[in-house]
């Protein structure tokens, strides 16, 4: 469903990405794995359309997407959450959520102003496909809550209520177990296969070697900006490049 | 279930009990006090507080301060003038025809404009204030040049006209009434959301598929709309128009209604709209002094209260009242 094809991006001198192909299959979970720096975010950035490609292509169900603008690229079904989790803080996360299915309701401006009846249906039917999402995210019961209260670990789970909400068809998750404990990776880890339940395919990003070999179908090693290996959890784990890459460097063992 | 359960259920139903409450209070303010010199004052505020509430919904929802309402005032005001003066169209039609002017000029300066970023908005509507006044004052031919225009038609329709204060007060203040919950509703609005998330982070809403461009052109159309409104029925009520009308001056005092009333606040407008009308008032005949009075108390209210001093003494109030967290 989405096709990634030598993908490049560069800041000034440095080739961020370089040559990056590879592709995910619908209904998978893939994971992108590599040391600081590798070009994760980057990657993620590329294919959400927040920044545009110095060369290279994406495709996503065999339209390509590389260099549209983020809004065009998110109403194509693509969500994201982000490495530091970036919820509207002044807002209730019953409206994270509802932002989420936003652009599937209807009411203009004049609308809106005027309170025509069939604006405020829309709100009502927004509403209701929002909190089916804080139900599937389990934050249903603190909806009322301004998300700047909810700490760190919760606050992913608002970002994810509120992608589900776009009806995205691929999910980008970058870090979401970062700073969490054994448990809450646990439970995180379930959520990940809630949303491949649900249809949507996930490409996820992570650090923690045991979350992402139980959890992912396939995983994608980048190094210093360029492919360095793919296969089944196994098959990397087993890896003499992947394994002398993560030595190589001085942490994310 | 309760009347008041019922109305919480749904802002729409809120924002017109509170609004429909206020105005009543406005209509029977005659009743009670009779005719007399203050309604004039108070005709005035209602058509002050038309700018002051559009400034307040871009400033509220999106974050962002324009200096182009005084000269949006200036293009209602004109507009109607001489759509009615020079062609003979009746007011309420030219007030409404001039609307689209000031729509139009709107979203032409916002399409260009609101790539811009918060200061940047305000340096760039300033310059567009200051062409506006610029023009008024040189197209003599059709504004009357600094003499302005004079025997502008009172406002109404088919022969039947405002006479007299009375009748403009309950002309006048309907109007604000129903824009003012125009205003309110918006703000509950799935727009308002939208505009409140753009303003925390547009990056994320665009990730949401949603077009944050697209809201903020709208809100600013809306916002200058508030402002070509007042102008129009300003200058119907007063009769003429002036260079002075909608100056760069009055901009700033709109701004000023804001630091008063909280940037974020709808109601707070037409509150500071009262008090900067009663300080015009009474509190500084002393004309030479006034405007740098105005302008110490606006630097000095937004550096003791950022979001304005309406609430900021709302919020010393309670931190009072409960003591102060550390
Ligand atoms: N907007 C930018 N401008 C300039 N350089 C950038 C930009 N974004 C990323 N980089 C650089 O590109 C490289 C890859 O960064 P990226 O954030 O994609 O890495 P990452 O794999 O996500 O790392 P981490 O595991 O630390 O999140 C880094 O050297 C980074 O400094
Ligand atoms: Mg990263």
């Amino acid at each position: 469903m989405l096709r990634v094809s030598a993908l490049e991006k560069r800041f000034g001198g440095l080739a961020a990405l370089n040559d990056v192909s590879f592709s995910v299959a619908p209904g998978q979970i893939k994971s992108v794995i590599g040391p600081n720096g590798a070009g994760k975010t980057t990657l993620f950035n590329l294919i959400a359309g927040t920044l545009s490609p110095s060369a290279g292509d994406i495709h996503l169900d065999g339209v390509s997407i590389a260099g549209l603008p983020a809004a065009a690229i998110g109403a194509a079904g693509v969500a994201r959450t982000f490495q530091q989790p970036r919820v509207f803080a002044s807002l209730s996360i019953l409206e994270n959520a509802m932002l989420g299915g936003h652009r599937f309701h209807k009411g203009g401006f004049l609308a809106c102003g005027l309170g025509l009846r069939h604006t405020r249906r829309e709100e009502e039917k927004l509403r209701a496909r929002a909190e089916k999402w804080l139900d599937f995210a389990g934050i249903q019961s603190i909806k009322h809550r301004n998300a700047s209260e909810l700490p760190l670990g919760q606050q992913r789970y608002v970002e994810i209520a509120r992608a589900m909400a776009t009806g995205a068809k691929l999910i980008l998750m970058d870090e979401p177990a970062a700073g969490l404990d054994e448990t809450e990776t646990k439970e995180l880890g379930e959520m990940v296969r809630a949303i491949r339940g649900t249809g949507t395919t996930v490409l996820i990003i992570d650090h923690h070697m045991d979350f992402i070999m139980s959890l992912a179908d396939e995983v994608l090693v980048l190094n210093f900006g360029q492919w360095l290996a793919e296969g089944t959890p196994s098959q990397i784990q087993n890896s003499e490049i992947v394994i002398e890459a993560y030595l190589g460097s001085d942490d994310d063992a | 279930m309760s009347i008041l359960t019922f109305i919480k259920q749904d802002a729409v139903h809120l924002n017109t009990a509170r609004v429909a409450l206020f105005l009543t209070a406005i209509l029977l303010v005659p009743v009670v006090f009779g005719i007399g010199y203050y309604l004039n004052m108070m005709i005035f505020i209602a058509i002050l507080s038309l700018p002051a509430m559009g400034l307040s919904l871009l400033s509220g929802l999106s974050g962002q301060l324009a200096i182009s309402h005084g000269a949006f005032f200036a293009i209602g005001a004109y507009a109607s003038a001489i759509l009615s003066t020079n062609i003979g169209i009746n007011p309420v039609l030219s007030t409404l025809l001039a609307q689209m002017i000031v729509a139009l000029v709107a979203a032409a300066i916002g399409a260009v404009v609101l790539r811009l970023r918060s200061h940047y908005l305000a340096i760039a509507t300033l310059s567009f204030a200051i062409i506006v006044e610029l023009v008024i004052k040189e197209w003599s031919g059709l504004t009357g040049g600094m003499q302005g225009m004079l025997n502008i038609p009172a406002m109404g329709a088919l022969g039947r006209e405002a006479t007299s204060d009375i009748q403009y007060y309950y002309i006048y203040w309907p109007i604000t009434a129903l824009l003012l919950l125009f205003a309110l509703n918006l703000s509950s609005s799935r727009i308002g959301r939208a505009l409140r998330a753009i303003r925390e982070g547009e990056p994320i809403v665009d990730s949401l598929g949603i077009q944050a461009a697209e809201y903020k052109i709208g809100i600013y159309i809306i916002s200058s709309v508030f402002a070509g409104v007042g102008g129009a029925l300003y200058a119907h009520f007063v009769g003429f128009v002036t260079p002075a009308t909608g100056s760069i001056m009055f901009a700033i005092e709109i701004i000023m209604v804001l630091a008063l009333g909280g940037f974020d606040r709808l109601w707070g407008a037409l509150v500071g709209v009262v008090l900067i009308t009663l300080l015009n008032e009474y509190a500084l005949g002393f004309a030479d002094y006034k405007k740098i009075i105005l302008g110490v108390t606006l630097i000095a209210v937004m550096l003791v209260f950022p979001r304005g001093l309406l609430p900021g003494l709302i919020d010393l109030a309670r931190s009072n009242k409960y003591g102060r967290t550390a």
